[in-house]
Order: structure tokens, then sequence, then C-alpha cells
């Protein structure tokens, strides 16, 4: 029945964020390394062009729901229903192929959300087990060979950095204008985003012509923007270490009598299914799917799921929340916005990033101006569907509204998780991921006092009407960012991961995407899943894989950090 | 059953003028046609009749040959495997609901004293779409009203949807989407609402068509930003 290959050094499941950095790390070191990939390997030039249709509704880089479903509930007691929660690409580069690509970096106050806050009732906060200084050189790496734009020395009160950006922002749009208007009018530092593309006359020599504004949620068919897709599998190809195989879904993670990982089980493309033995096994699926695939990993040694001895896998979820108001503006008296245009983000904030117990919460998140949309699916809160009504309110706002979102920072509870679906099957007929969540108290604080204050920033840069969008009873995954289900800690008992994302039960898995991350951040995550990898890897490439082991011991937060 | 990335690309095109009927009958046709009209009005601007919204409509429900364009816009992609089943079962699905929709258009036209939908006046088409909508014909967007809002799950797809939302929806798409798919004929829709758009989906692939003159052109990041004295630009 089981075909069986050749083993080889390192298998690596899932090439997005995740995935690409070990790949090119490890490949580069020298290793032999196959990455799987339940989606298709899409070549941008032939594939990717600014149809609106195509992209936003017809599904052709979302995961079709009718073949890759998931489930969504409140709580306990309630039925899942189908639903595309935080779903991201099907595809060799997953998010990365798509996304509008925020890539801030985190702040150092990420890493120690317990040490700051301590327990706070109802969410399940914990430190990570590195910190800011730890993955601050692998940022570095990332932004130099991926490709990150920002404006140098424009965030008030980043992390330290070790060298600047490569690339410049693009110039700000005329809603971007608008935003950094309204801000400094309420003294509020603003600044260009660092985002995953490039501009023109960078320091990678890529070029950037994609001035199309077709951005989020479209392939580009450029080399303008950064994907996992076009930089680090060719730079793992380039080795001849390194072999992709796209169209192939990993159904289980197999592990000898004592836990070890042997490999993983994977349906071809044709429905054969086969073997791939493996010194270590890289799961990096997304947080969803990683935690999903280890509880389809069931076997003598683990009953309830691969490396699950602390019952914490798919614990802890977080998903974030995409919020935002939307400002309409008097087309009589104020130029077009012209809200189509840009990469989606022109002009965001961390002003609100850094806890200040005046506002009711804890934590805080970034904002950001982002484009309105293009014409079929503009963002219009309770816009007319049909009608005089309908028309009039395209001819009205398309050009003359914007929109100031957040990234929302939930906070962890246990009983926010992913765990099996009992009923729903996947196109391979496998049990899909069922998610279980409510927002804690916190985090309703948090999005109607942030959404409150962009409703403040709008109305300085003369927005008429201001339409706030709250955080609703539940999530919606709308961020398409996923995190926190398989823990890391320095506890056994209280995570899954060390701070090397490595099992603790299972010293030849290594989980490498937001799974670990103990935290939300109030950051996107790709850049830090990004570097997490990068981080990982060279420990895999430098250290495990020589025979040995280190750990890394933390001083205890001062007072006062 | 060749995978997603390397589906052939069929040579063939939509001609938006064309009045071959590929899925509805004719009496289908004008019925979807007028309602389209009512749902995206022609006025001082053109409508979805002008910009063949039907046609657009009629290549989407007649099978799957027209769901997805080449990159370039040179033909439509021959669909496979499980993508091409699936999405086979959705239009088989969206069929039924376009039959079952118009002939319920058509009983509601009766009961309010027309023959059918098609030959009830705008007024009439209106109070009928209000009726099987099941909500109130929509009123304008007012800048001197307030309203919040709060998230809820909500997809990009045209499914699981009513009839009447799906077909709202569909018109939407047929009026903006690119002409490559048969409606927003001669770029129509988006002159309306002040859409540059690209003149073919090739030109957005190689920097030809390009929104850069849409940007703000001549800026300076110390004033525009509150605390920043690094240099200028970029």
């Amino acid at each position: 029945m089981v075909e069986k290959n050749d083993p080889v050094d390192v298998v690596i499941v899932g090439l997005g964020a995740g995935g690409g950095p070990a790949a090119k790390v490890l490949a580069e070191a020298g290793y032999s390394v196959v990455g799987f990939d339940k989606g298709p390997w899409l070549r941008p030039s032939e594939h990717y062009s600014g149809d609106e249709l195509k992209f936003q509704n017809r599904s052709y880089l979302w995961p079709d729901v009718d073949l890759m479903p998931r489930t969504v509930r409140s709580d306990e007691s309630s039925e899942g229903r189908i639903f595309n929660f935080s779903p991201v690409p099907s595809a060799v580069g997953g998010g990365t192929t798509h996304m509008a690509g925020w890539t801030p970096r985190p702040r150092p106050s990420d890493f120690i959300m317990r040490s700051l806050h301590g327990d706070i009732e109802g969410a399940s906060l914990a430190d990570w087990p590195y910190r800011y200084e730890h993955l601050e050189p692998y940022l570095t790496k990332v932004e130099w060979s991926y490709g990150i734009s920002g404006l140098n020395g424009a965030e008030i009160g980043a992390g330290f950095r070790s060298k600047p950006y490569p690339s410049g922002p693009l110039p700000p749009t005329k809603f971007g204008a608008k935003f950094y208007e309204g801000c400094r009018k309420l003294g509020i530092n603003a600044m260009p985003l660092p985002m995953s593309h490039l501009t023109e006359r960078n320091e990678l020599g890529r070029k950037a012509v994609n001035r199309t504004s077709f951005w989020n949620q479209y392939g580009d068919p450029t080399e303008t923007r950064s994907t996992v897709a076009t930089t680090y599998i060719p730079d793992a190809l380039a080795t001849g270490n390194f072999e992709v195989r796209a169209d192939t879904f990993v159904r289980e993670v197999k592990v000898d009598k004592n836990g070890r990982a042997t490999g993983v089980v994977y349906i071809a493309p044709d429905g054969s299914e086969h073997l791939q033995e493996a010194t270590v096994v890289i799961l990096a699926l997304g947080a969803i799917e990683s935690s999903r695939l280890m509880l389809l990993s069931k076997s003598p040694r683990f009953p309830e799921g691969l490396a699950n001895d602390s019952g914490l896998v798919g614990k802890n979820a977080t998903f974030h929340e995409y919020l935002f108001a939307v400002g309409l503006f008097d087309r009589e008296v104020t130029d077009p916005l012209n809200g189509f245009t840009g990469n989606y983000q022109s002009g965001g904030s961390m002003h609100f990033y850094e806890t200040d117990h005046d506002r009711g919460h804890i934590g805080g998140g970034i904002i950001a101006t982002t484009q309105i949309g293009q014409p079929i699916n503009p963002i219009l809160p309770g816009k007319p569907v049909w009608g005089e009504a309908a028309k009039d309110a395209d001819r009205d706002y398309f050009l003359h509204s914007m929109k100031i979102g957040m990234i929302l920072q939930d906070l962890p509870q246990e009983t926010n998780r992913v765990d099996l679906d009992p009923t729903v099957k996947d196109r391979w007929g496998m049990p899909v991921a069922r998610i279980t969540n409510k927002p804690h108290a916190n985090d309703t604080a948090m999005s109607k006092w942030q959404i409150d204050k962009n409703v403040e920033i709008l109305e300085a840069a003369g927005a008429v009407r201001t339409m706030p969008v709250y955080l609703g009873e539940e999530f919606t995954g709308n961020a398409c960012h996923q995190h926190g289900t398989v823990r890391m800690g320095n506890d056994p008992q209280k995570s899954v991961l060390n701070e090397w994302a490595q099992a603790h039960s299972v010293d030849n898995l290594f989980v490498l995407d937001g799974s670990g991350f103990a935290t939300a951040m109030g950051v996107n995550p790709t850049l830090t899943i990004m570097a997490h990898s990068w981080r990982a890897a060279d420990y895999i490439a430098n250290t495990y894989l020589k025979g040995r082991s280190e750990r890394l011991v933390l001083e205890p937060v001062s007072a006062g950090n | 059953m060749a995978s997603k990335s390397e589906w052939k690309i069929v040579d063939v095109s939509i001609d938006p003028d064309s009045d071959e009927k590929l899925f509805f009958s004719e009496h289908e046709w004008s019925t979807v046609e007028a309602a389209a009209a009512r749902i995206i009005p022609t006025d001082h601007d053109p409508g979805a009749r002008e910009a063949r919204v039907i046609v657009f409509i009629d290549r989407y429900l007649s099978g799957i040959d027209f769901h997805y364009a080449a990159a370039d816009g040179s033909g439509f992609l021959r669909m496979e495997g499980e993508e091409a089943r699936v999405a086979r079962a959705r239009t088989n699905d969206f069929q039924k609901m376009y039959r079952e929709g118009v002939r319920e258009l058509d009983a509601i036209a009766q009961r309010h004293g027309a023959s059918d939908f098609v030959s009830a006046d705008e007024a009439t088409q209106d109070a009928i779409l209000v009726e099987i909508s099941g909500a109130p014909k929509p009123k304008h967007v007012r800048l001197d009203e307030h309203e919040v809002f709060y998230s809820r799950l909500q997809g990009n797809t045209d499914t699981g949807k009513s009839f009447f939302d799906t077909l709202a929806f569909h018109v939407r798409q047929g009026f903006y989407a690119d002409p490559v798919y048969g409606g927003n004929k001669g770029r129509v829709g988006w002159k309306v609402i002040g859409f540059p758009g690209p003149e073919s989906l090739k030109d957005t692939m190689d920097g030809t068509y390009t929104t850069a003159p849409y940007f703000v052109e001549q800026y300076d990041w110390r004033e525009l930003l509150l605390e920043y004295d690094g240099p200028d630009t970029a």
C-alpha cells in the first residue's frame, strides 16, 4: 500500500512563511531536504495578474471551502458551522503569495507579556522562552534576503535594529496623506509601515515595477512583492539539496515505539500513499493545520496526538482580528482620495502599541490606513445592495472614503482552540480543523478603544461621517493570522515546544510557524514567523544535527522594563 | 488530472454584444436582464443593461468554461481535478437557483397584477424585488446619519446566499469585473465610479498599467510625519 522513498535529512511540511526560511537555511547548510505543500506550485509570470473577480471572489488562490473546509463555533456546547476561518492560500509560498504584506517588527514587550502583566483572569498569558534580542539578528537577515521596504528612523519607540531597511517605502497615497494629516493634528506618531515588497532603487537589485495597486489577495506577476515562492524556495533549490513535492497532502507524522519521529505519510497527486523517512521532521503548515496534523498523528506513545503529553496541542489559539473604521468625505469639497491605490497599506502607527492602563485594557496593536478596495469589493459597511442608492453609494464614495484598520492583539485562552471536527472531512477524507473561540473581555475593550481612536483620526482628517466596525461576539479569522496552538515554553507541563520550537517529548520534531507563539503580539506575524523559523533552522543545522544541544537561560525581566 | 499549475488555456473569448444564450432560455435571459437593470439602473450614467451584465451571468452559469480568465486575458483556463468537480457542483446549484428564481419573480409579478416580471413597469419590478429580497428598498447613504457595526463571519465568494442576494452580487460582479468576463462592456462600470482600470489584463503584468499618477507625487516625509527628521524621501 504505502510506497517508501529513500530517507532524507529533513522533511518540511508546508512551504509558506514558516517552511521557506527553514528550507533555505538547511539546504544551504548541506542537508538533504524535501518540502511538501498540499497546494500547487504556481508560476507568477504565468499565473498572476490584476483580475479582481478571479483572486478576490472566485478563490483562485484562497482555499476552496468545499475541498478544504474548516468549522467554527463559539463554545463547547454549540455546533460547528462550515466556514473558511482564517484562510491562507494552499500553494507553494502559502500566504506570502498574495498577502498585503505588513511586515513590522515585534517590540521587546511582545515577548514578556506575563512578566509585564501577571495573571489576567480568564487568559493564559505566558512569556516567550526567548526575547527580542535573540530574534533581532534573524529579523535583519529576513529583511535583507526576503526584501522589506520601510522608512528608516520613522518608527518611534522601536526595538534595537542592527541594520536599516534595504528599500524605501512607496510614496503616500491621497488617503495616506489624509491619515498623516489626522495623526499630526492629534499628536500621533505615524509612519509608512514596513512592507514585504520593494520599491525602485532598492539595495537588493530587484526590479519593482508593479504599481497596479492590484495587491492585497492578488498574486504578483512581477518580482515587486517578496514571497517565499520567489525568494527562499529558489535559494533552496539552487543548492541542489532541496526538492519540492507540491499538490501533496501529508496526513500523518510517524513515530517509533520510543516516540521519535521517523517521517511522514503523504498522499501524492495521483492518490497513492507514500512514506518519507527523515532524521528531522519540521511542521510549518500554519498554527491551525500544524496542530491538526499533530492531533491526526496518534500512536501508542501519543494517543492524544503527536507530542501532546501536556494536552495543550491546539489550545491557546490566537487569531488577531482585523477591525476598522471607515470615513466618508464630502465629494463636493474634497479632492478624490483614490482608495483603490497603493499596496494595501499607506500609513500606519504603533503609537498605541504599548500598554497604557488608563485605556482600560492591556496590550495594543498596530493600526494602518488601507485601501478601500477595487470596484467589485470596496469596503463600505451597510452598503446598499441594489437600486439607485447602491449606484450612488459607489459614485459618491468609491473615491471619497478611507479606512483605518487595527490588528487586534487577542489574549490567549485555553478554551480558544483547534481540535478535529467529529464529522466534516476534507478532500483527502481526513477530519478537518474545528475552531472554538470567544473573545476575552480585554479583546472587546481594546477593539472599542482603538476603533474609537481611529474614528477620531478620521474626523481630524476631515471625514464627515464615520462608520466604526467593532469586534463582534466571535472572531471571524479575517486577519488570516494564526498562533499559539503548539505553545513554546520552558515547562513541559505548560507547553509543547521549547525555545528552539523543538517538541519537549519528540526531540527531532520542530514546529516552525506561529504555532509556538505564547502570545499573539500586536503586529502582523509573518516577519516574526520567518525570523523564528530561520533561528530554529540555524539551531537544527549547526547544533542539533551536529549531535549537540543547547539551552537558552533567560534572566528574569527587571522591574520597570 | 492536472494540477492547477498546469491547467491549459483555452483560446476562447466572450463577445459582450452576443445574444447567443449558453444557459438561459429566451425568457430567463430577458427576466434576469430586466432585474439586473433595477439592481444597477441606468440614469445619466450607463447601468447593468449597457454593461451587458446579462452576458456575464449567462456565461458564468453555463458551466465551468468561463470561471477563470487566463492571467493575460488570452483565453480561459480549463479547470481540472477536484477543483473542477466542486465548481461544477456549485454551478449546478446556481443553475437551479436561477431557474427557480425566475419562476418566483414571475409568480410574484402575477400577484402584483402583471403577466410576468419583464412586462411589469419599473415601480412594480422594484416592489417585486423588495418582496423577494425580504427587505425594504435600500435607502441612500447619508452623511448626516450614524450607525455602528460589528465584525461577523462573511466571505467574498458567491455561495451561501439567497437567490436575490446572489443575483445582486453577480450583477455587481458583471458591472465591475474585468471586461474579459463579458460584462463591464467598454469598461463602463469603471468609468461610472472613476476607477481607471487597465486596458487589458496583460497590461497589469509588466508595469504597463500603473496607478502611480493617482498617488501623492510631491511630498516630504518630514512634513507628513510628526517626529521624523530623516531624509525627505526614501
